[in-house]
């Protein structure tokens, strides 16, 4: 079978920058895949290529079997790539399950199905007790979990989580790792972007490490995580001696 | 349980508006003088404007302060097919209505790529150069402006002259609509896209929604009701000029009652019409003779007092109590 999304030699530049350079990567069906790499390593740059906001420079990407490399943003949730994003967009003046009822809007054209929709990831996702709350009132774990609401609403085959998990505390954290775990349960196949390591690595099942905007390595974590290159990029030369 | 809970209160905004309607039908019975009268219509009528305004202005985000355009338009087309072509006032404010909604797409098209402040600026130009324009065709009647000559009471020709009834019903019925139609958007497909855009479209794009058609949506609709309430206004005053229809006093006329009662809410035109149409009036016959401008003080204090201390609007008035028992 076929991969589910692939990005074949991906360019990205901004006047004279490369941010991402002959990337090639795959996420197969079912995955959960991190992204991950140091700061400036080309993460969002991809991330925001998957989602769309943008067509590459060069490359193509596919999705379920086709090209989707000029398809706008707005198109591809309805062909199933749904996004959170990093700093929290929720719709403010709205309600919680008003910001949830958007996203079910991609596939549910009648108001009480949308809505019911809407509640049942709510449950999904433990936001059902603050549905009628405006999504200003909520606390910042709550925001993250209401992106990633609006998100599984368009019932996508692919979730990008853009740094859902950074800046938690750590229940806060595991209880979205948790969540992750369900999420790919229900069958999507999840593409995370972290650069928190420790979180991100035992909840993936590939994780895949752009560095200067580059693939570096992919691989298991846990091969992954002792890799001297992987070390180096993070921590410089001095500490990939010892490894 | 919580879609109950929403159809609920969708029913009970829909039982609010049945019984306010009746009530307001019932005011005349009692309420016999001319002038009180003549403020009823107004009220109704800017409600009705002020509604139309905050589909594109309120739900949709998009602040336009060039709304007197598509009143004018509405006044203008019905006056001038009625008094240069014989059409009935009916038609021309159908065709008031087609006219203003394809401009607003035709403006819409460069207009709605402008962000914030700048879409709000691009109003005020376009509608003040439609101004001008209205001001120097003299076919259109230029500065003297369009007089509809006034024949025998008639619903056929919507003139009446020994009553001012009919045409507080027609304001009645026109606002009545204009709530209905937001009603109904609120809670369509629309009305969460439109809140989507106003809020976050990075956000809503990421969610299927279509920003640039949305917008286009609302303004559509929007133009086309205010121009509804243009071509009611010509009828009603039998005389208008760029001036009286098109001037940027309607703009703000039209886009402060969703201001000052709510901003993107069902209540908040109605609310902010009842309370600034009769004071903009009666404080014009009152105090306005004396040349001082005290009535735009007044005018203006209140609504420095109503932004200063209510900044969502009246209608948080009520959301408050709301709110608390929500928390309970």
């Amino acid at each position: 079978m076929t991969a589910l999304l692939e990005t074949r030699g991906v360019w990205q530049r901004f006047g004279g920058l490369v941010a991402n350079s002959d990337v090639s990567i795959s996420v197969g069906r079912g995955e959960i895949v991190g992204l991950i790499g140091p700061n400036g390593a080309g993460k969002s740059t991809l991330f925001n290529l998957i989602a769309g906001v943008r067509p590459p420079t060069q490359g193509t990407i596919w999705f379920d079997g086709h090209d989707i490399t000029a398809t706008p943003a707005t198109e591809r949730c309805r062909v199933g790539i749904a996004r959170t994003f990093q700093v929290v967009k929720s719709f403010e003046t709205m309600t919680v399950i008003d910001n949830v009822i958007v996203g079910a809007l991609v596939r549910n054209t009648v108001m009480r199905e949308a809505r019911r929709k809407a509640f049942e990831v709510l449950e999904f996702t433990g936001l059902s007790a603050r549905a009628d709350v405006p999504a200003s009132e909520l606390i910042p774990s709550e925001k993250r979990r209401l992106e990633v609401a609006r998100a599984l609403a368009t019932e996508p085959k692919l979730l990008l989580l853009d740094e859902v998990l950074t800046g938690l505390t750590p229940l806060e954290a595991q209880t979205g790792v948790e969540l992750v775990r369900r999420v790919r349960e229900t069958g999507v196949t999840v593409l995370m972007v972290e650069h928190v390591m420790e979180i991100v690595m035992p909840l993936v099942d590939r994780a895949i490490v752009l560095d200067l905007g580059k693939v570096l390595v992919e691989g298991k974590p846990t091969d992954i995580v002792r890799d001297p290159k992987v070390i180096t990029a993070y921590l410089g030369d001095r500490h990939a001696v010892g490894a | 349980m919580h879609d109950v809970t929403h159809a609920v209160r969708r029913r009970r905004d829909l039982i609010i508006a049945a019984v306010l309607i009746s009530v307001a039908a019932c005011v005349p019975l009692f309420v016999k003088d001319v002038y009180v009268q003549n403020i009823m219509v107004l009220t109704l009528m800017y409600a009705a404007l002020s509604q139309s305004w905050n589909i594109l202005g309120g739900y949709c985000g998009q602040i336009s302060l060039g709304h007197a355009l598509y009143f004018g338009l509405g006044a203008y087309t019905t006056a001038i097919l009625l008094t240069k072509f014989g059409v009935l006032p009916w038609f021309g404010m159908l065709a008031g209505g087609l006219i203003s909604a394809l401009i607003a797409l035709a403006l819409g098209y460069p207009t709605f790529r402008l962000g914030g402040h700048y879409f709000a600026i691009a109003t005020i130009v376009i509608a003040e150069i439609a101004y001008l324009l209205f001001l120097n065709w003299d076919w259109a009647g230029a500065a003297l402006g369009i007089d509809i000559p006034v024949r025998e009471d008639s619903w056929l020709r919507f003139q009446f002259t020994r009553s001012k009834l009919p045409y507080f019903y027609f304001a009645l019925a026109f606002a009545a609509v204009a709530w209905l139609v937001t009603w109904w958007l609120e809670n369509s497909k629309w009305g969460y896209w439109w809140r989507a855009v106003k809020d976050n479209p990075e956000a809503a794009e990421s969610l299927g929604v279509v920003v640039f058609k949305s917008k286009m949506g609302a303004g559509a609709i929007s133009a086309f009701l205010t121009a509804i309430g243009g071509a009611f206004y010509a009828m009603f005053v039998s005389y208008i000029d760029p001036e009286s229809v098109m001037s940027f006093q309607f703009s703000l006329l039209i886009s402060l009652p969703a201001v000052v009662g709510g901003i993107g809410t069902l209540w908040g035109p109605v609310l902010g019409a009842a309370v600034l149409i009769p004071v903009t009036e009666l404080t014009r016959s009152f105090i306005g003779g004396s040349g001082r401008g005290v009535d735009l003080i007044v005018y203006g204090g209140l609504i420095i007092i109503i932004s200063l201390t209510r900044p969502d609007g009246l209608l948080g008035l009520f959301s408050r109590k709301r709110k608390k028992e929500a928390v309970r």
